[in-house]
């Protein structure tokens, strides 16, 4: 039933539609298919906006042949677009891509000023407008208030928008210290339409659990409501939970008192994500899958980000760099601690390997000596390759492992352009039209893996710490919760238990 | 609606046009100008950036003064509608915002603008290497490629100077006829339809056994037979292009090509106007070319008539007089334009069209000053002023005349005045005698009855009184005589009873004055001017008797100078005096 009243609402002349979209509830489907209606109806262009170039992908894939009448940009391109054709007035550079990775909030820097241009001059919403009569927003909930009013101008100019999204579904924190605009209210914002809907069919476990799918979806009903998941109580048989505490002494440890659960888990499952909201469980559970299983990086390289930055800002002293490299390696992997080799090949560095050295030393001074030849980019390369190969070769060096395997050989490559930025924008750009998915089963914070599918899912650190009485914690726990069809495994604690959690 | 309108026109090393910077209006612009301006090249340079077809050929002489190297560019600012599809193009083209004055790019700096119109900025390059680049310019200061697709949506309308030129009465690509029609197959089942001929069997005997021979040589140098004869177009023309209008003439079918340049030209204009919902600038060279007046004024009604902006360059006085709704423009010979604008230009629109057509046009005050302008330069000039393009025009007094002066110093027509001191607007007299020189005359006390009267020795004025056609004589005398209150008519007893006021007396009839106390009769005492002066012959009396009283020396150091700024005016060496 509510598939027939989203469609009759998204095909409507109303002006704004806003469709409330839960996860696995069609949302793809819905949107690719209005897409497509309207594209060939009307021969106009269409434009879906998304916030990811996955998404981008995903809506690709389901609009294909339909040439250029169909349009799928992340609203970040379709800024970085106006901002780069008034780029003077907005008083940025040219080369507005290369600006924002340079600059920090670069991004949103710049949808603020565009915001404001588009503000001051109607004309150029309307451009936009005329040029994509129909415009469908992907993932709305995760537009910042910047990207929110931009796509409102175009509203405002005459254009269809259909805007597609799930409060539950927004994780991502809007900086507001950078932004111009006030903050998108889905509330306010479902007020404003002229035609609202729900999905509220769970197609995602069609082909999976259908009990599953009921029970997330009511799950999602309950965090909304501000209530609490019962994990006592009513659960399917495909969610099971276990109660294990961590007991790791770090801050930044995690290590669970009782993991059988979870290791039983993994080898049921051939299609899995492990979850956990913070990076160094999701690093630290690598270690308990004795590196085995994968860690999915998605689309983003900071560690890579900050350290073409800080080489750019080293102006060729190579301790800078050195710094940076050991800071790199130490995001990206683990064993290339300061303490076994990072204060050594710093000091080299700083010395330019000026000392004779023998055995292990020596080897960390031929690393070093790479940056003091040629202290950039390209010198960075040439050591971490080499580093590379030591790992596999040299017994002192079989601790080093790494965690970010694409990011770590994305710095390997950027030596063979000649300029970083550049290459840092080729590589984005390849990996932005190569789509990479994540492999069977993989380890993932929750942040990376929205969006993402799979058979079973496996929660960890589902304590306080990870989901306390927030909004954004109850998001991330129904993004994690609704990633599975088939199987979730949730590890939940007694001791620290989680406020989100009927235990 | 918004219509496509080109809102700043600008021209860089054009044919014969160095550098025109160009604010055109909307709907019917005219354009009026010497010889060999460049108005004919302006319209020229808004076809070029507006074709509908990528031109085959660039000649050097498109490039000013042959200078290759240096390029020319052709640049309009245009307001254009949604339909003309310039956002449906591969590559967004983003808007400028337009200030009234020129393209802006949005920018946050300094105030926000309280309103913003987008327009957008296109332009064709001519290379040194004799290629052309259409080019749209974003704001970014990159420029996009301004395909022939998104021109051929601007259905540019072109009623050419050239003669043989009926390419909007054929298939001709992008044109109108074609954009009517709009049969997107036809070309191919022309070509095929065409292909079918068999040409090999309207061969003459003779030429069907060579084709055979050749066949057979072809066959033995191994290269391919079976030959035949077919149209298989080639390079040029298209087959579709040479697909025209044809009409009943009488019995006969003929081309509509084959009728006189006004019908071809109404007739083009009428297919264009016949495309629905299409608002096409228009451009018309010589706009009377082959109409007789009325229909020239049938024309300049419909070009008014139509939202359309328009181009129009004219001779014409009736073309003129019929443009009420027209903004009319003035090119001089450095190809700068000037508009004509102001009410007192638009009256004389209709009722001396030829003041903007003249090589000089003089203004004078009123008919007094028309005949004796027409004296005075008929003199300097040895003859008739016509064929020296000199143009005499009533300016209608002295208010009028100065609105109108002012009016022409802002456009670039080239104009003198002969004015009186009536010793009001002095500023503005001074500062168009700064502009003008010796062109702008003006007497320094008062009219000019009251200059040659003053000048005029006692014992000649009864000849001044006599009129040389003998018609108004008597009169004159009668109107001394009433003003005198006596009866004799004869100069002896006008001069007896006037005594020392006779020359008061004689400049009071001969400007009109009431008396005091008479001014229940005003219209009679000022209609007495008529039967004195105050006519175009008139004025060309005084002159006359200028000379003939032997008064032109008094005079010379004032009026020469006049004289030899019109003379120098129409390309003539200035003169040491007047021959009497």
């Amino acid at each position: 039933m509510s598939d027939a009243s989203v469609t009759a609402a998204l095909h409507s002349t109303a002006p704004l539609v806003v469709i409330e979209a839960p996860a696995g509830c069609g949302k793809t489907h819905q949107g690719a298919a209005y897409a497509r209606d309207m594209a060939q109806g009307t021969r106009e262009r269409l434009l879906i906006i998304t916030h990811t170039h996955a998404a981008c992908g995903v809506f690709a894939d389901r609009t294909t042949g339909l040439g250029r009448h169909v349009e799928i940009r992340t609203i970040d391109s379709l800024i970085a677009q106006i901002g780069g054709a008034y780029h003077a007035g907005l008083g940025l550079p040219s080369d507005i891509a290369a600006w924002t990775r340079r600059t920090k909030h670069g991004h949103k820097i710049l949808a603020a000023r565009v915001a404001q241009l588009v503000a001051r001059y109607p004309i150029v919403a309307a451009a936009l407008a005329t040029r994509y009569p129909t415009i469908v927003c992907d993932e709305h909930q995760d537009s910042s208030a910047d990207q929110h009013a931009i796509v409102m101008a175009l509203l405002r100019q005459g254009a269809r928008v259909r805007i597609f999204g799930d409060p539950m579904q927004h994780i991502y924190e809007d900086d507001a210290a950078q932004g111009v605009s006030p903050p998108c209210d889905w509330a306010v914002l479902v007020g404003q339409a002229n035609a609202f809907a729900d999905l509220d069919t769970p197609h995602r476990w069609s082909d999976g659990c259908h009990a599953l799918g009921q029970w997330t979806l009511s799950a999602r009903a309950t965090l909304k409501a501000g209530g609490k998941i019962d994990l006592t109580r009513d659960l399917p048989a495909s969610v099971s939970v276990a109660f294990a505490e961590n007991i790791a002494r770090n801050a930044q440890g995690y290590q669970l008192n009782d993991a059988k659960s979870v290791y039983a888990a993994e080898k049921k499952s051939d299609s899995l994500l492990i979850l956990a909201r913070h990076n160094h469980v999701v690093r630290a559970c690598r270690g308990m899958f004795g590196r085995r299983l994968p860690m999915w990086e998605g689309h983003t390289r900071k560690a890579l980000e900050i350290l073409v930055d800080a080489v750019r800002d080293a102006n060729g002293a190579p301790v800078i760099i050195a710094a940076a490299v050991v800071a790199f390696v130490g995001a990206t992997g683990k064993g290339f601690s300061p303490s076994a080799f990072g204060n050594q090949f710093e000091q080299e560095a700083r010395e330019l390997c000026a000392k004779a050295r023998r055995g292990k030393p020596a080897t960390i001074q031929e690393l070093a000596k790479h940056i003091v030849d040629l202290p950039d980019h390209r010198g960075v390369a040439a050591m971490l390759r080499h580093l590379a190969e030591l790992k596999g070769s040299d017994s002192g060096f079989s601790d080093v492992a790494f965690d970010h395997h694409s990011e770590y050989w994305d710095a390997v490559r950027l030596g063979n352009f000649d300029d970083p930025e550049a290459g840092l924008a080729e590589i984005t750009n390849r990996r932005t039209y190569s789509r990479p998915s994540p492999p069977a089963k993989a380890i993932s914070t929750i942040h990376k893996a929205k969006g993402l599918e799979c058979r079973g899912v496996i929660l960890l650190a589902g304590d306080v710490k990870s989901f306390p009485e927030k909004p954004d914690a109850r998001c991330l726990l129904y993004v994690a919760l609704s990633r599975a069809k088939d199987r979730l495994h949730i590890v939940a604690s007694r001791t620290t238990p989680s406020p989100l959690f009927i235990v | 609606m918004t219509v496509p309108t080109i809102l700043r026109l600008k021209i860089d090393r054009f044919r014969g046009l160095k550098t025109v910077d160009w604010r055109p209006s909307a709907g019917l612009n005219l354009i009026l100008g010497g010889g060999d301006v460049g108005k004919t090249t302006i319209l020229d340079a808004v076809a070029l950036l507006l074709s509908p077809v990528n031109p085959a050929n660039l000649p050097d002489t498109d490039f000013y003064g042959r200078a290759i190297n240096e390029g020319f560019s052709i640049e309009a600012v245009l307001s254009l509608p949604a339909t003309i599809g310039i956002h449906s193009q591969l590559k967004p083209a983003w808007p400028w915002d337009w200030n009234g004055a020129e393209a802006i790019a949005p920018s946050l700096e300094g105030d926000a603008p309280a309103d913003s119109k987008p327009v957008y900025r296109v332009r064709v390059r001519g290379t040194e290497d004799l290629e052309l680049y259409y080019e749209i310019l974003q704001p970014d200061g990159s420029a996009d490629h301004f395909p022939v697709a998104l021109r051929r949506q601007f259905g540019l309308v072109r009623l050419g100077g050239d003669d043989r030129n009926d390419r909007d009465l054929r298939l001709v690509q992008g044109s109108a006829l074609d954009r009517l029609l709009s049969d997107k197959g036809l070309r191919s089942r022309m070509a095929s339809t065409l292909a079918d001929h068999a040409i090999k069997d309207e061969l003459a005997v003779d030429a069907k056994a060579s084709l055979v021979d050749l066949d057979k040589a072809f066959g033995v140098r191994s290269l391919p037979t079976g030959l035949d004869l077919q149209i298989t177009g080639g390079q040029g023309a298209s087959i579709a292009s040479m697909v025209g209008l044809t009409a009943q003439r009488g019995t006969m079918t003929l081309p509509l090509a084959s009728w006189g340049a006004g019908t071809r030209r109404l007739a083009a204009l009428a297919i264009a106007e016949q495309n629905q919902g299409e608002t096409p600038i228009t451009v018309v060279d010589e706009v009377e070319r082959g109409l007789e007046p009325y229909r020239q004024r049938v024309l300049m009604e419909k070009l008014q008539e139509m939202p359309t902006q328009a181009f129009v360059t004219t001779h014409s006085p009736a073309t003129i007089s019929a443009a009420a709704k027209a903004t009319l423009w003035y090119v001089d010979h450095a190809g700068q334009i000037g508009e004509i604008k102001g009410k007192v230009t638009e009256q004389h629109r209709a009722r001396d069209p030829e003041l903007f057509l003249s090589r000089i046009a003089i203004v004078a005050e009123g008919a007094t000053e028309c005949g004796a302008v027409q004296a005075l330069i008929g003199r300097a000039l040895g003859g008739a002023l016509a064929p020296h393009g000199v143009h005499v025009c009533d300016g209608g007094g002295h208010e009028f005349t100065l609105g109108l002066l002012q009016a022409l110093a802002k456009s670039r027509l080239r104009f003198g005045g002969f004015v009186d001191e009536e010793g009001k607007h002095a500023d503005s007299w001074k500062a168009l005698e700064v502009g003008l020189g010796s062109l702008l005359f003006r007497w320094e006390k008062g009219c000019i009855e009251e200059e040659i009267v003053a000048a005029i020795a006692d014992d000649k004025l009864e000849e001044l009184v006599i009129d040389p056609t003998g018609e108004k004589t008597g009169t004159r005398f009668w109107t001394l005589a009433m003003r005198l209150g006596i009866d004799a008519k004869d100069m002896a007893s006008i001069r007896a009873a006037a005594g020392d006021g006779l020359k008061a007396l004689i400049l009071e009839a001969a400007l009109g004055k009431v008396p005091d106390g008479k001014e229940s009769e005003k219209k009679a005492y000022r209609s007495q001017s008529q039967s004195w002066f105050k006519t175009v012959a008139g004025g060309q009396e005084l002159i006359d008797k200028m000379f003939g009283l032997g008064l032109w020396p008094t005079f010379k150091p004032r009026l020469l100078p006049f004289c030899n700024a019109v003379r120098g005016a129409v390309g003539l060496e200035g003169l040491s005096d007047l021959g009497a």
